[in-house]
């Protein structure tokens, strides 16, 4: 099934409540192939062009849920949201980035979901449209559940703000080249705001917001000059926000256990701690 | 075809209503000798999920310019399944089913897709180009001669994937960066060669392609020279031939192969350095430059691989069969669906179905009950 316009998807899925809507696929027949889902009918959602773009609107950007990550990694998307495109980029192999889509990404929620801190960090908001219409629901509180998806319901729209400073996004990966992240740390400047907003993936089920980190940090900056900040603050906020978003490792491994728990939590500690700081670095370079 | 085959093509677009399928089913049946269709939810069999009433679609795929019509096809059967398994075209191969290794690479709409992460169903109305589309009348692409002459096939497996990936790069990027290459690669796992001889082979076919652009520019220039005014169709038909000629005179590539590998890397001992040694000096190896020292029976060289098209006598050795495309041949009728297994010995013709042999453990089966809280 594959309708031509929003309205006629939500009407389908309204028809056939028991259908999965598919955009990219690239998640959901993953699961269908490994026997994990069976799904009765499928919506396919490739051919509504309305979702496939992205367009201006009051000083944010408005983007499509059907935007590949082919289409997000373009120079002209990375002028604008840098490390939307940087996230997009590294997010797989092209035959995955032709075919995974934004609102996939956001929808299947998965916990390495490349575009998800990014989101997070800008705190986005996303439309959803169901039977009653459209509402609008900041995307941390889709993530988290707070405010969840209701049956029916397709995801339309993300709004982006458009905050016309550096913005870095970067991910530790078990291999060169594209793969599933290990920790993702997204960080970007909001000027107007003095703040910095930064969100660590792919360490939590969903990315988290090192609060107080970046309350601090904003504060060492020296938001009139030339934004530097000593290279020891830096340093500093990389282990905040790894102590904030990793939880305290346990004592020791046990006696003949090598790499267990407590190593893989240190592990992980350091390396969202570099992320961190490389990250900051680069934004106030 | 058979009757099976005009039987399935007349219901194809008679929508899929279960009588139509049983109609099929029957047909199918009559000719095959095997009692009952393991895809036919009526005929009650667990087989590919029939019996739990998944639901069931037909439609057409437009596969390398051709119409092939898909019947009663599961919906949650991937492109690559689809592809391989009811049409027969078996370039694309099944790795992880994950997309991670893009050996399944195919062209939808002309963007590289993993065929594994498509659902066939909803590729209805695209445009889908695989391996086979490349080979154009029986011989192999240009990119495929490359891969072959520069040693990126071992196993072969992932080299279908490889092609494709290689064709999309060098559609929209005619002078790829080694950077670029890499990129476009990236999602092409091969465990055998270590991929020097696929960037090779995209150099390879970049160069000889704008060669061949330039040879055919020339003679475009040549066709308009004002003074020559007879015949400018003809003209045009010259240049064409020019720029083929200039392109055969390329494919035998292995020449400007080594010369770029040796550039851009370090050498190994594998590394295929053809025609190395003209217009060196004697004394001169190509790993570690001039040997003044060293007698020649006491000189480092390189190991020569054979270079696919440049040993001697390749000329005269015969060619293999030009490489068939994977279209059924007419007069080798073709199952419409994975056909059933060989029944085992005693077993009663039109009880017994196997699953076909080629289904990857635990796909398209309802012994494998999802997982909870998976």
């Amino acid at each position: 099934m594959l309708p031509a316009s929003l309205d006629e998807a939500v009407t389908a899925l309204a028809a056939s409540p028991a259908a999965v809507p598919v955009a990219g696929g690239t998640d959901l027949m993953g699961a269908v192939n490994a026997g994990l889902l069976r799904p009765m009918a499928l919506i396919g959602l490739g051919r509504i062009n309305e979702l496939r773009g992205w367009q201006y609107q009051d000083g944010t950007a408005q983007l499509g849920a059907g935007l590949t990550h082919a289409r997000m990694g373009r120079p002209d998307f990375a002028a604008l949201m840098p490390a939307l495109a940087e996230a997009a980029r590294s997010a797989g192999p092209p035959q995955v980035r032709n075919a995974g889509t934004l609102g996939g990404n956001i929808v299947t929620a998965d916990p390495a979901g490349d575009t998800l801190p990014v989101l997070a960090a800008l705190e986005a908001t996303v439309t959803l449209v169901g039977p009653e219409g459209g509402r609008e629901v900041p995307v941390s509180h889709l993530l988290t559940g707070l405010d969840p998806m209701r049956g029916g319901e397709l995801l339309g729209y993300v709004r982006v703000p458009l905050l016309h400073a550096p913005q870095v996004f970067l991910k530790a990966t078990g291999r060169t080249g594209p793969s599933r992240a290990a920790a993702s740390v997204a960080l970007v400047l909001d000027p107007a705001r003095r703040a910095v907003r930064c969100a660590v993936g792919a360490v939590a089920p969903v990315p988290l917001r090192p609060l107080e980190a970046e309350q601090w940090v904003s504060g060492c900056i020296d938001w009139d000059g030339d934004r530097a900040i000593d290279p020891a603050a830096a340093a500093a906020f990389g282990e905040y926000v790894a102590a904030a978003c990793v939880p305290e490792p346990p004592q020791a491994d046990p006696e003949g256990l090598e790499g267990g728990p407590a190593a893989a939590a240190v592990r992980l500690r350091r390396t969202v701690s570099v992320l961190a700081r490389r990250a900051l670095g680069r934004a106030l370079k | 075809m058979t009757d099976a085959g005009t039987t399935n093509a007349a219901t194809t677009n008679a929508a899929t209503t279960n009588t139509a399928r049983t109609h099929a089913a029957t047909a199918d049946a009559a000719t095959t000798g095997y009692g009952t269709d393991p895809l036919d939810p009526a005929s009650g069999l667990s087989g590919f999920g029939g019996a739990d009433g998944s639901p069931r679609v037909s439609y057409l795929l437009r596969v390398n310019g051709v119409e092939r019509p898909v019947n009663g096809a599961w919906i949650g059967e991937s492109l690559l399944y689809v592809l391989r398994e009811r049409l027969g075209l078996a370039g694309a191969k099944g790795g992880c089913d994950q997309g991670e290794c893009g050996a399944c690479s195919v062209q939808l709409d002309g963007q590289l897709t993993a065929a594994c992460l498509v659902p066939a169903a909803l590729a209805a109305d695209s445009e889908i180009r695989t391996v086979e589309g490349l080979a154009a009348d029986g011989t192999a692409s240009d990119v495929q001669r490359a891969l072959a002459g520069s040693g990126a096939v071992q196993c072969g497996y992932c080299v279908p994937g490889m092609a494709m990936a290689v064709h999309d790069l060098l559609e929209r990027n005619h002078q790829p960066t080694e950077l670029q290459a890499r990129e476009a690669l990236c999602g092409n796992l091969c465990r055998c060669t270590g991929y020097q001889g696929a960037l090779a082979a995209v150099e390879a076919v970049a160069r000889s392609r704008a060669e061949a652009a330039e040879a055919a520019e020339d003679a475009a220039d040549a066709a308009d020279d004002p003074d020559d005014g007879t015949g400018g169709a003809e003209q045009a038909a010259g240049a064409v031939v020019a720029a083929e000629a200039a392109q055969a005179a390329e494919a035998p590539v292995a020449e400007p192969v080594g010369q770029a590998v040796q550039d851009e890397y370090p050498v190994y001992a594998d590394v295929e350095i053809p025609g190395q040694q003209q217009g060196e000096p004697e004394n001169y190896d190509p790993l570690f430059g001039p040997m003044d020292g060293l007698g020649a029976e006491q000189q480092f060289t390189q190991p020569q691989a054979q270079p696919q098209y440049a040993y001697p006598g390749y000329a005269q050795a015969p060619q293999p069969e030009p490489y068939q495309a994977g279209y059924p041949q007419p007069g080798h009728p073709q199952p419409e669906y994975p056909g059933p297994g060989t029944p085992p010995e005693g077993a009663e013709p039109g009880v017994y179905v196997l699953p076909h042999q080629g289904t990857p453990q635990g796909m398209h089966q309802n012994t494998h009950a999802p997982e909870a809280g998976a």
